[in-house]
């Protein structure tokens, strides 16, 4: 999967749990969950666990200390994926 | 240094499920799903174990300053309204209110006097609402001092001399700050 790919799969994921429709439409590698897409942290889990569904993987403590941002939402799916 | 947190019940209704398969797994340790399992009220209890943990977090990383999700790593015990939260080797004591509509916790370093004031927002837009609370803030400490947010969003108030921490939450239509 390409990034590109990778990050047309994830945007609908994110999509019902942001609350800056600006930040969303400019949504890159560098868009910060929280910082710009000013979504509830509560949320953040709701977000893991569906990126585990859609991906079929199954993110560890340690995988969603970093997920705070795009950029480390990629690098999870991507090595789980490998793996 | 203060941390709080509020969680708008209708809010958590509305926009989280914590039925959803994996979620209570996710946040919650051992003994604290058993918190939740034993609940008269077990929706309620996984709000209030939520903010506790947020609360810690707030005033974790102003001692600490660094960004992450970790909500299984800070663990809560509490009696009552009183409760500690542990995260590795560090510990904070947390206070929580709880009303019909929401509720608050306030984590400090050492048992302290109640600070959080709970303001309800008459604004819906989320823009709006963080302004609506920073004024309320400013109008409560004085127009001498300035919000300002670190790299991290890190919030504090500085007047030109000094600069103290404080901790600033909102969820739904309710919000509140705190001071450290």
């Amino acid at each position: 999967m390409t990034k590109e790919q990778l990050i047309a799969k994830l945007k609908p994921i994110i999509e019902p749990y942001i609350q800056d429709e600006e930040a969303f439409k400019n949504l890159s590698e560098d868009t910060d969950f929280v910082k710009d897409l000013k979504i509830n942290s509560a949320n953040l889990v709701d977000i893991i666990l569906d990126i585990e569904d859609e991906f079929d993987i199954r993110l560890e403590n340690e995988d969603m200390e970093q997920m705070l941002n795009v950029k480390s939402a990629m690098g999870i799916v991507t090595s789980k994926l490998e793996n | 240094m203060v941390g709080n947190d509020i969680v708008d019940l209708a809010e958590a209704r509305y926009a989280s499920n914590w039925q959803r398969p994996r979620f209570l797994n996710k946040l919650f340790t051992e003994s604290e799903q058993r918190y939740i399992q034993d609940a008269k009220n077990p929706f309620q209890m996984v709000w209030r174990l939520w903010s506790m943990k947020e609360a810690s977090y707030k005033l974790y990383t102003q001692q600490y300053p660094r960004r992450f999700y970790d909500p299984k790593g800070f663990e809560c015990t509490f009696q009552n309204n009183s409760g500690t939260v542990k995260f590795k080797g560090f510990q904070s004591y947390v206070e929580t209110k709880e009303t019909s509509n929401y509720i608050i916790s306030e984590a400090r370093l050492h048992i302290q006097k109640w600070s959080s004031k709970v303001v309800k927002f008459k604004t819906v837009d989320q823009q709006d609402q963080s302004e609506e609370l920073k004024t309320r803030l400013l109008n409560y400490v004085g127009s001498a001092y300035q919000l300002q947010k670190s790299e991290l969003d890190i919030p504090t108030l500085n007047n030109g001399k000094e600069q103290f921490h404080i901790s600033l939450t909102h969820h739904g239509c309710y919000g509140a700050f705190a001071i450290g």
